[in-house]
């Protein structure tokens, strides 16, 4: 037990070294990912303008959302991408698994996804260090923009028991997130090129995780039909469960679900790899 | 003996070699295709879901949804052309300058920007491309309204400007990989930047608009690229303020000046340039 | 005026520091700290046209980043250097048509297409008109026997054939100076000497300027009479082939048999002895005692047949290198072509 910690905190270590060396990217990285927000925020108070004329009221509401609500649900959904999104992970199994260095898993005494995970863990780690500042100077200059909720910690702030809704949805979304591109990269094992296929799937997962705009806005049966697949668990429902759009039993109801997608994909990855593996020696790799 | 090289013909040399290669991998080719295209058709739908809460964007600005139909036409093509000559090459580029494989296009006795910047040509942008004619087309006839030839040729030329802005300031991007090492922002950083341009810019207005609306029409002028064109095809005869027709030849100038100091931006970092081995 | 002359140039790169451990990582991430590592030290050189010259060294000597100082690739931090009159760093396409450059570790053909179409963009590139072009190709193809494949995507063809193409597509606009760098490495034997009689033949008809940097002795000793040796940025030798040996060579080998066929045990006191299948004997013996270990061989034993030769080249540039590798220990870390090796 001990040894396997030691080995995971090697891991971790590592990584984070890794992930420190480049840091042109990284300053760049972060200070450029609120910029899509800002125009988003910009289209939609332009589109109120454009319903509503100038006047930006309680009352003044597109599919439930105020002006000011519509912005703070971008902002909240920067929050979950920043758990849920795995850059490079599943083009990185699928790379791995084209040119063999997956092999290395097959020799050496670490569970792949166990590794790809404390990586990932630590990668997010960094990140969130260097990102906390942005953010939170990004949320303390938006701060008006948040409803406010009854019997909420602070202006803006929901409850204690929604914010701990809230964040176990918030760390679900990283493991549906990670598991879910896990298991998509390991189509590789089947499909030398998969990168047509991760573009379709990011393409899906920007529009339908509730990246590009509130799921809820979908009228009819494309909402219906949104609702259906994991995606909206990556952005969507953890901003809807911050700003107290979900309550009730129809958050935990939510959370049930969320966790049985986390479930789904763990087996999915799971066997997949297991599959994979013996195809891939079956071939002699 | 001519010692300058027929641009022309190598350009045409690369159109040709690339359409070899595209063509020996087919159905990646289609694939690449289909793939940016439903792009084109995913930001669609989204345009016409918010134009089933609002009539326009922005009040009285006159972005109605086929005004802004044209307007997203405009943003394919230049897109289209961006993607199919420049975006590849920028990024192999920016690679080549990091790995110290750009030695041999140092070689070659032809401007060095020119060998960079489009050497290898993507035709499957062809696809986003149409994409955009025929939403042009579309948006044009349900706006019952049709350009004189006048607004047609200014169209087409400040479209040209457009192109030449996006690639400046992406060729001058690449070019920094030279001092800030692994450069996979890049791409990243193109989309952030060009992604102000997406919608018109009279949605960046307010006390943290305006300023928005001035740093990317003056100092980065990607607001100019897109909109100068589009306004000159959709709001032609609507009384426009004197600052609007001072765009005009401000978006020349815009022009002139991003390509002189990506220009000026790629000559440096070749001087830095330091062809590490492999 | 030489056609490749080269005054006192230099080269030196700044190389982030890179530190162990997270601490030193995090650190890294607000002040870096560079070090100066200085490739080539003020080097001279001249040739004449029509030289074949080899450019030998151990690795990350500089041979490399002259090369590239030389066909204009990057610019020197300090001194002179003019090909055929050009400043080559200055890239006037002027220089640019009449040299070129082969790699053996980089290539320039597109991976996907066939290595015909690459040269027709050469031919666009460089302007050379279509008959005088299909002449050049068409004796290169033949010269190289690459002919029928033209028409295969680069990405199919052996790493001979592949270097082959390479070089078709370096002189297809007849550069009257070659620089190669390591033309032949990674190839087998018999691609090599295809190579190496490729480069002779081609040199003698056309008198070409080449300097050639190699790790393969045969290539050298094959091709090129005039030898420059460069060792931590600097020239240290610059001669014939056969001048090493007598500069570096401190040893000769005696070889010889007893008229009754046995090999007496004391014969280490005359010098070392080396490995050699009796009933012959082989000793390597100083060069300045040599006459006298003859003499006192000759005096103690009946000889059959005896001979005094060089040592052989490779093993002496090999120990030479050694010598240099001995100088400044921790050098071979500074050099920014063996850093990036990572």
């Amino acid at each position: 037990m001990y040894a396997r910690v030691a080995t995971c905190w090697t891991i971790l270590r590592i990584s984070l070294e890794e992930r420190l060396v480049y840091r042109g990217d990284f300053a760049l990285g972060t200070l450029m990912r609120f910029l899509p927000i800002v125009t988003q925020m910009f289209l939609w108070m332009a589109v109120f303008d454009g319903a509503f004329g100038a006047g930006r009221g309680p009352g003044q509401q597109i599919a439930g959302y105020t002006c000011h609500s519509i912005i703070a649900y971008y902002l909240l959904t920067t929050v979950s991408r920043a758990f849920s999104s795995m850059p490079g992970l599943s083009s990185g199994i699928a790379r791995d698994i084209r040119d063999g260095t997956v092999k290395k898993y097959l020799i050496q005494p670490i569970d792949m996804l166990t590794f790809l995970m404390l990586n990932r863990v630590a990668h997010k780690l960094v990140y969130y260090v260097v990102a906390i500042g942005p953010f939170a100077l990004v949320f303390y200059l938006c701060r008006d923009f948040f409803p406010e909720h009854p019997g909420g910690l602070y202006p803006g702030w929901p409850d204690a028991a929604t914010l701990a809704a809230y964040f176990a949805s918030l760390l679900m979304a990283f493991l549906l997130g990670f598991l879910l591109e896990a298991t998509l990269g390991m189509i590789g094992f089947w499909f030398l090129e998969v990168s047509s296929l991760l573009f379709v799937y990011m393409l899906f997962s920007f529009f339908f995780s509730g990246h590009m705009f509130p799921i809820d806005l979908l009228p009819g049966i494309w909402g219906e039909l949104v609702r259906l697949i994991p995606l909206q668990y990556l952005a969507y429902f953890p901003a809807a469960v911050f700003l107290g759009k979900v309550t009730g039993p129809e958050l935990t109801h939510g959370l049930l679900i969320q966790f049985g997608w986390v479930v789904f994909f763990l087996v999915a990855a799971r066997t997949a790899f297991r599959r994979g593996v013996r195809r891939y020696s079956g071939f002699g790799g | 003996m001519h010692t300058r090289p027929h641009y022309f013909r190598v350009l045409l040399t690369f159109l040709r070699n690339s359409l070899v290669r595209d063509m020996t991998f087919r159905a990646n080719f289609l694939i690449d295709t289909i793939s940016s295209m439903s792009w084109v058709f995913m930001n669609l739908g989204f345009y016409i879901l918010v134009f089933r809460y609002t009539p326009t964007i922005g009040a009285n600005t006159g972005w109605g949804k086929h005004e802004f139909f044209l307007f997203l036409a405009t943003t394919l093509l230049i897109n289209g052309v961006i993607r199919g000559l420049f975006l590849s090459n920028a990024i192999e580029f920016s690679e080549q300058i990091r790995t110290g494989t750009l030695d041999f296009a140092l070689l070659k006795p032809i401007d060095t920007q020119f060998l960079v910047s489009l050497g290898r040509i993507e035709w499957s942008a062809i696809g986003p491309f149409a994409c955009g004619v025929l939403l042009l087309v579309y948006s044009l006839f349900q706006v019952h309204y049709l350009p004189g030839p006048l607004q047609m040729v200014l169209y087409g030329f400040y479209l040209l400007c457009g192109v030449a802005i996006y690639y400046s300031l992406m060729i001058a991007m690449a070019a920094t990989s030279v001092w800030l090492g692994r450069n996979k922002t890049l791409l990243d950083f193109w989309f952030y930047i060009t992604n102000f341009s997406r919608y018109p810019m009279e949605i960046y207005t307010g006390t943290y608009g305006d300023p928005i609306r001035w740093v990317f029409t003056f100092l980065v002028p990607v607001l100019i690229a897109v909109n100068v064109p589009a306004r000159l095809l959709v709001r032609p005869l609507s009384p426009q303020s004197r600052e609007d027709w001072l765009l005009l030849p401000f978006a020349v100038a815009a022009t002139l000046g991003s390509l002189i100091v990506s220009r000026w931006v790629f000559n440096r970092s070749l001087l830095s340039y330091r062809s590490a081995s492999s | 005026m030489a056609t490749i002359e080269i005054e006192r140039l230099a080269k030196s790169y700044h190389v982030y520091q890179k530190s162990e451990g997270l601490a030193a990582s995090i650190r890294g991430l607000f002040r870096r700290q560079y070090r100066e590592v200085q490739a080539v030290r003020g080097i001279d050189l001249q040739l004449e046209q029509g030289e074949f010259v080899a450019f030998l060294g151990p690795n990350g000597a500089g041979k490399t980043t002259t090369l590239k100082l030389l066909s204009g690739v990057i610019a020197p931090t300090s001194g002179t250097a003019r090909v055929m009159g050009f400043v080559p760093w200055h890239r006037d396409n002027a220089y640019r048509r009449r040299f070129a450059l082969v790699m053996g570790q980089k290539n320039q053909l597109w991976w996907d297409l066939p290595a015909q179409e690459s040269f027709r963009l050469h031919q666009q590139i460089y302007r050379i008109e279509p008959d005088r072009f299909d002449r050049t190709r068409d004796e290169l193809t033949g010269m190289l026997q690459v002919r029928q494949l033209l028409s295969q995507p680069v990405r199919e063809l052996s790493l001979g054939e592949r270097m082959k193409m390479e070089l078709i597509a370096a002189l297809l606009h007849s550069p009257e100076v070659l620089f190669l760098d390591e033309p032949t490495i990674g190839l087998d034997v018999i691609a090599q000497h295809n190579i190496q009689n490729f480069l002779r033949d081609y040199q003698q008809r056309r008198r070409v300027t080449i300097l050639l940097t190699s790790h393969y002795m045969k290539d050298v000793v094959a091709l090129c009479r005039r030898v420059v040796i460069i060792a931590w940025g600097r020239i240290i030798y610059d001669g014939s082939l056969e001048g090493i040996i007598d500069r570096y060579g401190g040893h000769k080998v005696v070889s010889f048999q007893l008229a009754d066929g046995q090999i007496p045990s004391d014969l280490g006191r005359y010098g070392e002895m080396l490995p050699e299948k009796p009933p012959r004997a082989k000793l390597r013996v100083e060069r300045s005692v040599v006459t006298d270990v003859l003499g006192r061989i000759l005096a103690n034993h009946a000889i059959k047949d005896v001979s005094v030769e060089d040592p052989p080249l490779e093993q002496v540039i090999a120990e030479m290198f050694n010598q240099a590798d001995d100088l400044p220990k921790d050098k071979l870390a500074e050099v920014p072509e063996l850093l990036s090796e990572e």
